[in-house]
């Protein structure tokens, strides 16, 4: 077994991490569920990979995901930044026992639990009073009134990522940077961010985090680094991936730079647009530079985008844009943790096992060595049927990284593609191998190919949890078939509609990425490393030298170089 | 107004509301940071928005925790953490001062003073009393045998105002003897060598000094020992686990066999680098009953641990970085990086090493080890308030010590040092200077008096009397302090009341910074984003 420690910093990758680990809760319960479809009891999937065994001072055994969060000081809604499974009883003024003299009481406004989270305490409640009572029909019709309150609550009412999440997390997970006195609007820029990691020992407590869930793996996979780099948080994640590239040299680190479309608004001004560019491009190189593959995750605008064809979401709410995130999240996810077959040894309902290590050598190791990685998705797969797979399955894969070029013809470019729970004809599940023959076959038929395609197949589809938003169109069906004829009534279905999607997502390295790179190498050179740029002087406010930059605009023009060797952009690098 | 015309939306607040709106807002923080002050403050129980609950009586971590707003008072906050930073202690003294010092001002300006003359006021009170402080701080000698005495006595005056009394004193001992045990002649003191550990576990007083080294693992085999005496330490920092990516390329390989082959050959050198440790323990270990103890900073798979358990190793992995530095001083021997040239002279020793248990958390001591140059506080409390309770405590003990010795001086505490300084600028300074300026370094004066004045508050205490009989006494010539609690003048150095120097001097040099340039405000834009959250 390989293990995964997930890292998650900032403000919208705790929205996406928080969506991902409810699957993987989902998941769980289903495995466990004598009632539950076949698919998910046995799935092949290996959930220690992401998750950890503990055992609380009481004895009681724990089950919860190797994770550090990362975000600002009150952000955490009514959740406590310790959890609730290793609680203690919180003490009450007479149990001050370190101080013998008057205590006085700072309550802040407490935040009301949701209906969600309410719901979710009142069963932990019950199971810890109630052991064996089976509950009737009549009962279960009331709870589905109640779930039905508890999505529209939650579809109206997220705030913090805490709101709809249903995991327990280990009480070293969850960091809360306090004495930055900063607000989330105010904490935009790298510059901003950049002391936040070094000062007053938080560094240090988060290296100890990290340690503390690196130290209990007996053979450490990789690390899955999630950052919000639309702001502050790109220098805490920088600076601490610092530190990890430093301690855990030989472990590599994959990392999605994930952004809500909202960071994108357009600048209000000349200056804040060019410490806009300054940030983007400061932000990715100093990223990069620590990881072995970034993968950058986030459009402009998600709702009216290709890759949201069958869903219908709201741009503004990061609650349902980091949905979608985080579905594709789990499925590029999955060869880490698919079960490892010998050589020979082949299976019915998994195939193309693959370690972090495996995905890195495979995208960023040819050749080209090219560290930036697109993320597709197919959201809901379509069923694999007939001879037109590579126009519906291919052509489904859209694309969820900003600032790509479309229609590129690389004849080197390299793919790892995981498909799981798709349809096959006649509406059951396609098996493993009909999925691996079918996807061949439409490679071999599509126009333009990559050098080299890594299939990882799966029967198990994404589970829909209860807060899992209402995003998907009236196309999608239960099971997330897609249907002919739209389904009458309400415009968008969630969780209770339909309770699993089957999900293709793709990882490819290819030339498509160019235009990403060279808008940030054009923003650096233009506004920062140039004679007389504008930028100078806001760069060095952050830290940066000269030949800091100079560095960076290398790095980043040799990726360029990577890719396109007749640039323009990488031959005037003098 | 110019800047309306450049930007309609900005927002300015003309003169005397921009100051006012600056002295308000130091004098709130102030009104926070008050009732901490002494050892008859108040404990701060913060509860927050999910009903957790923070206990603090550090000025620095209740700063921290407060979600400040007013940019006025994250200045303010900025600057006290930073004093916090420099010299360990003093969060609280300089919130007060700084706001006292808006305060004195605040009667002047009303009364229609220009701040400017207030502000060459405090430039020159304020170097007058860092003159005076220099003639005023008790000199000590240190060498290489301090006084462990007065240690004690600045570090009890710290550790009183965070914890009560028994287990101050409890503390002083350990703190002292602590940095004791790091301090190197002829070297900076680094304080990273005393290694804070606590476990949730027992009661507070339970809290200990352990010489010697507590790390927050264990071993990760069933079949290692989980107590042994008389154990060679073997630090390192070198890789025991099969680790494929090493080898940048990929594998090159094009069938099944050549793969394995690969596997095989990787993992030799692993194995090979196992042995090479397994041979070196046979060799200090054979003909007599001593044990041997690897502590890696890398990772060590389970193969390797199985083959050192055969061996009857110990191992841990993945250590704190720090902890190779402190294992050397503390145990002797050298860390190593690489397993090819090991002598039994990088060994350390250590008699007694053992693990325990608490749910999934577990302890490795490393204890009874000879003259060592680290070591461990060992924090133990029944729950997680206590315990970061402590370790504020601690930290500021420590930080109290290790200032003492740096400074080779400390000041009376008790706000004698507060009293006498006052009465030099008023009875001596101000009548070197002529005109308004007076006035200045009179506000200056009085706002010294914040100290022993919110000391006297804290304790309940008539402020009035009090500071009438102390000023008294001071004119007298007797250099006293407060009594906490009987409000009478007592004389520190009898009670045994010290302050760190450093620490004083560092509030004189930037209290009156901050509160000039606060002072000198006459305007107040805000331009661009509003400061407030837009829902």
């Amino acid at each position: 077994m390989r293990e995964i420690v997930t890292v998650q910093v900032g403000g919208f990758a705790n929205f996406v991490g928080s969506h991902f680990w409810n699957f993987q809760d989902e998941l769980l319960g289903l495995a466990a569920d004598p009632y539950a479809d076949s698919v998910f009891r046995n799935q092949h999937i290996n959930m220690d990979v992401f998750y950890r065994t503990g055992e609380t001072q009481q004895g009681s055994v724990t089950y919860t995901p190797r994770l550090v969060s990362v975000d600002l000081q009150g952000t955490l809604g009514s959740m406590s930044s310790r959890g609730t499974l290793y609680n203690e009883s919180s003490p009450g003024p007479s149990d001050v026992i370190t101080w013998a003299g008057h205590v006085s009481t700072h309550a802040s406004e407490p935040h009301r639990k949701n209906l969600f989270l309410e719901s979710l305490y009142e069963e932990e409640q019950e199971k810890l009073t109630v052991t064996s009572r089976i509950n009737g029909g009549e009962n279960n019709s009331r709870r589905e009134i109640n779930d039905k309150d508890i999505v529209e609550s939650l579809e109206n009412g997220v705030q913090f990522w805490t709101d709809f999440s249903k995991v327990h997390y280990h009480p070293q997970s969850i960091y809360e940077l306090s004495g930055l006195w900063l607000d989330v609007q105010e904490f935009d820029n790298y510059g901003i961010g950049k002391d936040a990691f070094s000062g007053g020992l938080r560094g240090e407590e988060l290296n100890e985090r990290l340690r503390f869930f690196v130290e209990e793996c007996d053979h450490i996979q990789g690390f899955q680094f999630v950052v919000d780099d639309s702001g502050g948080f790109s220098a805490v994640a920088a600076d601490f991936l610092e530190n990890i590239a430093d301690e855990y040299a030989n472990t590599p680190v994959l990392l999605y730079a994930v952004r809500s479309p909202g960071s994108h608004t357009n600048p209000r001004s000349q200056k804040q647009s060019v410490s806009r560019d300054l940030h983007d491009s400061v932000s990715f190189s100093r990223l990069s530079s620590f990881c072995k593959l970034i993968v950058p995750v986030g459009l402009p605008i998600l709702s009216g985008s290709k890759a949201a064809t069958y869903l219908a979401l709201k741009d503004e709410k990061p609650y349902h844009c980091s949905a979608v995130y985080a579905a594709t999240l789990h499925s590029t996810t999955l060869p880490f943790r698919l079960e490892q077959l010998g050589p020979t040894a082949d299976s019915h309902d998994i195939s193309g096992s693959m370690d972090v290590n495996g995905v890195v050598q495979v995208l960023a190791g040819q050749a080209r060595q090219n560290m930036v990685a697109i993320l597709d998705v197919a959201m809901p797969a379509p069923p694999l049927i007939g001879k037109q797979v590579e126009q519906t399955l291919l052509g489904n894969l859209q694309p969820l990284t900003p600032e790509i070029a479309e229609d590129v013809e690389d004849l080197q470019a390299v793919e790892s593609i995981t498909v799981h729970g798709s349809f096959g004809s006649g509406g059951n599940r396609a098996s493993v191998s009909e999925v691996n023959n079918m996807v061949g076959t439409a490679y071999r038929n599509a126009t333009r190919r990559p050098m080299f395609c890594h299939l990882s197949v799966a029967q198990c589809p994404l589970p829909i949890p209860l807060p899992f938003p209402s995003i998907f169109g009236n196309h999608v069906g239960q099971h997330g078939e897609l249907l002919d004829s739209p389904i009458m009534g309400s415009p968008s279905r969630g969780s209770l509609e339909v309770h699993s999607i089957p999900m293709a997502a793709r990882l490819r390295s290819s030339s498509a990425v160019l235009p990403f790179l060279e808008n940030r190498l054009v923003k650096l050179r233009r506004y920062g490393v140039e004679r007389g740029a504008s930028g100078a002087q806001l760069l060095r406010s952050w830290g940066f030298g000269q030949d800091d930059l100079e560095d960076m605009a290398e790095m980043l023009s040799k990726m360029v170089f990577a890719l396109d060797p007749h640039s323009q952009m990488s031959s005037d690098s003098d | 107004m110019s800047l309306r015309v450049l930007n309609p939306n900005a927002e300015v607040l003309n003169k005397s509301a921009a100051l006012h709106m600056n002295i308000n807002a130091a004098k709130g923080l102030q009104d926070v940071l008050k009732s901490n002050l002494g050892p008859k403050g108040t404990i701060k129980m913060l509860v927050g928005g999910a009903g957790d609950i923070k206990l603090t009586k550090d000025g620095n971590t209740l700063l921290k925790e407060m979600q400040i707003q007013n940019p006025t008072a994250i200045m303010i906050a900025r600057t006290a953490v930073a004093q916090d930073d420099i010299s360990g202690d003093g969060t609280t003294s300089t919130v007060i001062f700084i706001g006292e010092l808006m305060k004195q001002s605040e009667r002047y300006i009303d009364e229609g003073m220009h701040p400017r003359v207030l502000v060459d006021g405090f430039e020159i009170a304020k170097r007058a009393t860092l003159q005076f402080l220099e003639k005023f701080k008790t000199p000590i000698v240190i060498g290489n045998d301090p006084d462990k005495e007065i240690l004690k006595m600045v570090a009890r005056t710290t550790l009183r105002t965070k914890l009560y009394e028994a287990l101050a004193d409890q503390l002083t001992d350990i703190v002292v003897n602590a940095v004791l045990c790091i301090r190197k002649p002829e070297e900076a003191i680094d304080l990273f060598m005393v290694e804070i550990m606590h476990m949730r576990h027992k009661f507070d007083v339970d809290t200990r000094l352990v010489e010697g080294l507590v790390l927050d693992h264990g071993s990760r085999h069933p079949d290692m020992k989980r107590r042994a005496e008389n154990c060679h330490i073997l630090t390192c920092n070198v890789s025991l686990e099969y680790d494929k990516s090493e080898v940048n390329a990929g594998f090159f390989y094009s069938n099944a066999e050549q793969r394995e082959a690969m596997v095989a050959v990787e993992r030799r050198q692993v194995d090979e680098r196992v042995q090479k440790i397994i041979d070196l323990k046979n060799k200090v270990c054979s003909g007599n009953d001593n044990s041997f103890v690897v502590i890696n900073q890398k990772g060590i798979d389970p193969p390797s641990l199985d083959l050192l358990a055969r061996a009857g190793i110990i191992a841990l992995r993945r250590a704190k970085r720090r902890n190779m530095e402190r294992l050397v001083l503390a145990c002797g021997g050298e860390a190593v990086n690489s397993v090819d040239d090991l002598t039994p002279d990088c060994l350390g020793w250590a008699g007694l090493v053992y693990e325990h248990v608490l749910g999934e958390e577990k302890y490795t001591f490393v204890e009874n080890v000879r003259n060592p140059h680290s070591c461990t506080i060992l924090i133990k409390g029944p729950n997680d308030h206590t315990i970061a309770q402590i370790k504020d405590a601690v930290r500021d003990g420590l930080r109290a010590v290790k200032n003492t010795v740096e400074d080779e001086s400390v000041v009376l505490g008790a706000g004698a040092f507060e009293v006498a300084a006052r009465q030099y600028l008023v009875n001596e300074v101000k009548k070197t200077v002529q005109g308004r300026t007076q006035l200045g370094i009179e506000a200056f004066a009085d706002a010294l008096l914040v100290v022993p004045k919110t000391l006297a508050e804290n304790s309940g205490l008539d402020t009035q009397d009090v500071i009438i009989s102390l000023t008294g006494e001071h004119d007298r010539g007797n250099v006293v302090g407060l009594s906490q609690h009987t409000g009478e003048p007592i004389d520190p150095q009898m009670e045994g009341i010290f302050d760190n120097y450093s620490v004083k001097r560092q509030i004189i040099n930037s209290g009156p910074v901050i509160a000039s340039q606060l002072l000198l405000v006459d305007e107040v834009i805000r331009a661009g984003r509003n400061m407030r959250k837009p829902t």
